[in-house]
């Protein structure tokens, strides 16, 4: 065996883990405190050195403006999109526009793009690896939720490059779950994998056979997530706030961040002991300088009322994607609980409701992500596998049917969700026009038939074949789905068969340029252990 | 690693322009649907990008890549009876060397075939359809005069559907026969 070992990591909204196959054995690293999840937050010190993990969560009150909290939100996105105008009205810290309708986040007189925030994070947990096991790691397996587009995915990956690893590979989170779980060994059997991040909500249904994990079918939401329970907590906290002390709490950012501190907390008590007690001494003041505290009990009746409708959209996803795959819930043979969330009781229960059978948590459903990211690199680097066979194989399939504009803000088919990848797919294009020279497309990812409706992942530029009349030059553009679910679009000449040279001149994504030049500023920027260094 | 695996895989890529599904499969042409599945755990087994991850030839997991695409196609189409049966019939007939990937215009032709197979099930009109799915309803619950008025509506929509006027002549037959002139 080589010292070569590859991690996986389960870079999350709210908090991170990492996790390594050792003796083949697949366990969490814990930093030098012993936790093994870390928030996922990247507080920048005014010296220039930055903080990140459940140290530098403290400072999202005290140190606000350059605090990064929630950057797997904005990754992928454009600037124009809901999720990034929605963060922008709570997030402390600013967020502007950058080249291409890209995000950027302005903190500490810099301009990062969001790629290069979730690389600190990434670069923190490859240092505790490396603090834990006394060597360097440059390997490592990340996972995305399953319904990230290609602009996410690629996102998710540029961040691992500028953190100085090497991503394996982009897996699903599910896909990962069910992996930890290790099934396999019996054959044939169906299972649900449910998964309920701070941010994210996914449904993927597997069937494992012999030495192989087939996803059926995946669903999900990519705006549903445990904050937007904390979310319906804040709301009747300020609402009742406000009418009695004529008050909104939500119009100051730092009231905003104790409020949204006081709702995750009683979110975790009203699961734990049925009951939450709120109480935040100071909240705020009023003009004429009197404090106010903020005092509250939240029953879980009162709480379960206020949630059921995000309950019941988990639900739904989950009928899509037992539509997918022609089953229904009986046909499931294990259902498995992945996310902080999922141990509310609401949720369980719900689950239980809805499956008929009680889910399996054998597995820490903060951890379970990234013990099977760890299986999945500890498998890429089995070079012996070649020949031997690994243990198991996961086909997984795309989230999103990959789509071609076409004239009048139309889109055609050109890939269909839950199709498994890798595959690829050929579309012939003829010119319009006498003469030609280029032929542009529009790539997009969605379910809709309208190209507003989908999430448009690039515009690509073909040159370099044949020039004639138009309609008789034929130039077939394929599409592929890599097995880490990124999208790769090239194109031939038909006639002359020759490889037409293909340019992106739309992309939310950082090019190459970028991310060397954010290898570099990366490099530079020292992580430290304490707020007080 | 294994001369006889590179090999192997060598032949393969090269084969791989002039098989057909089944043939990527490894399957006969009555492979049914579960057959089909098997064999694409089992060719997954041999050709999955991961298994040849670690290797340091680049163009050999090329090849794997392209291999293993192939399998994901091959199994996207046959996994589909309907699809599988109209490929079969393909790639036995004449056209074998235009129709060994199931593209576009194959695509569209099955699409248009269920479409047909659609409305000959449940007529050509919304109105007609949803006439014919009441119809068929009350004839469970055995509500003729309703079924009847329903059809004959549907009938008002597309006069020529032969299914609407079988289902009608069923309902005639089975309702009651009521003699209108008979004083009790």
């Amino acid at each position: 065996m080589s010292d070569d070992i590859a991690v996986g990591i389960d870079l999350g909204t709210s908090y991170s883990c990492v996790a390594v196959v050792q003796d083949g054995v697949p366990q969490v690293i814990p930093n030098e405190w012993g936790e093994h999840t870390h928030a996922s937050v990247v507080s920048f010190l005014q010296h220039g050195s930055v903080l990140v993990g459940n140290n530098a969560k403290k400072n999202i009150i005290t140190n606000a403006e350059s605090t990064v909290y929630s950057a797997k939100r904005l990754i992928g996105r454009f600037y124009f999109s809901d999720e990034v105008k929605k963060a922008q009205a709570v997030m402390p810290y600013q967020i502007v526009e950058g080249p291409n309708n890209s995000v950027r986040v302005e903190v500490a007189g810099r301009t990062f793009a969001v790629p290069e925030i979730s690389a600190l994070v990434l670069k923190e947990m490859k240092a505790i690896a490396e603090t834990a096991r006394g060597h360097e790691i440059r390997k490592a397996v990340i996972t995305c939720p399953a319904y990230f587009n290609d602009n996410q995915r690629q996102a998710t990956r540029d961040a691992g490059r500028i953190a100085g690893l090497e991503v394996l590979r982009i897996i699903n989170e599910p896909t990962a779950a069910a992996l930890a779980y290790g099934f396999g060994k019996d054959i044939n059997q169906k299972i649900c994998v449910y998964d309920l991040g701070g941010g994210t909500f996914d449904v993927s249904i597997l069937e494992i056979g012999k030495d192989v994990f087939e996803v059926l079918s995946t669903a999900g939401d990519t705006y549903l997530g445990g904050d937007d329970f904390d979310d319906r907590i804040m709301t009747w906290l300020a609402e009742d706030f406000l009418a009695k002390h004529q008050l909104d709490l939500r119009q100051n950012k730092y009231c905003l961040q104790m409020l949204k501190e006081a709702s995750e907390k009683a979110k975790i008590d009203v699961g734990r002991q049925g009951t939450a007690q709120i109480q935040v001494p100071g909240i705020c003041q009023t003009p004429e300088g009197q404090v106010l505290e903020l005092a509250h009990t939240l029953q879980a009746d009162q709480f379960n009322k206020m949630v059921m409708d995000l309950v019941q959209r988990t639900f739904k996803v989950c009928d899509e994607a037992l539509q997918s795959a022609r089953l229904t819930a009986s046909d499931i043979d294990a259902v498995i609980l992945v996310g902080g969330p999922t141990r509310l009781p609401i949720i369980r229960n719900s689950v239980r409701h809805y499956f008929q059978r009680e889910p399996l948590t054998g597995i820490d459903p903060d951890e379970v992500v990234a013990l099977g990211a760890s299986i999945q690199a500890a498998a890429l680097l089995d070079a012996g596998a070649a020949v031997a066979g690994q243990a198991s194989y996961l086909l997984d399939v795309t989230p999103l049917s990959l789509r071609v504009g076409t004239v009048g803000g139309l889109t055609e088919l050109i890939i269909h969700k839950n199709t498994p990848i890798p595959i690829e797919k050929s579309k012939t294009f003829t010119t319009s026009r006498d003469g030609q020279e280029r032929v542009k497309i529009r790539v997009y990812q969605g379910e809709s038939s309208k190209s507003e409706g989908c999430e448009l992942l690039g515009e690509f530029e073909f040159s370099g074949f044949r020039i004639g009349y138009r309609g008789e030059v034929a130039i077939q553009v394929t599409f592929e789905i890599d097995p880490n679910g990124i999208v790769n679009v090239s194109a031939t000449d038909l006639e002359t068969k020759k490889r037409a040279s293909t340019t992106i001149s739309l992309s939310s994504g950082l090019s190459e340029k970028d991310i060397q030049t954010a290898i570099d500023h990366n490099a530079d920027i020292a992580l430290v252990d304490h707020p007080t260094a | 690693m294994d001369v006889d695996l590179i090999i192997a895989i060598e032949e393969r890529a090269k084969a791989l322009p002039d098989l057909d599904y089944f043939q990527v499969l490894n399957l006969p042409y009555t492979a049914g649907v579960a057959d089909v599945k098997a064999a694409y755990y089992r060719e997954s087994r041999a050709y999955h990008p991961d298994r040849f991850a670690a290797l340091p030839s680049p163009e050999l997991r090329d090849l794997v890549g392209r291999i293993y695409r192939r399998v994901n196609e091959a199994y996207t189409t046959l996994r589909d009876d309907e699809k599988r049966s109209r490929y079969a019939a393909d790639v036995t007939g004449p056209d074998r060397a235009a129709k060994l990937r199931f593209t576009e215009a194959e695509e569209s032709a099955h699409k248009e075939a269920q479409k047909r197979k659609l409305e000959e099930q449940f007529g050509q009109t919304p109105n007609g359809r949803k006439l014919y799915a009441a119809a068929l309803k009350d004839m469970a619950a055995e509500r003729w005069e309703v079924a009847e008025r329903a059809l004959r509506t549907a009938l008002m929509y597309e006069p020529g559907n032969a299914k609407f006027k079988e289902l009608l002549a069923q309902v005639e037959k089975s309702k009651p026969k009521v003699d209108p002139f008979k004083i009790r």
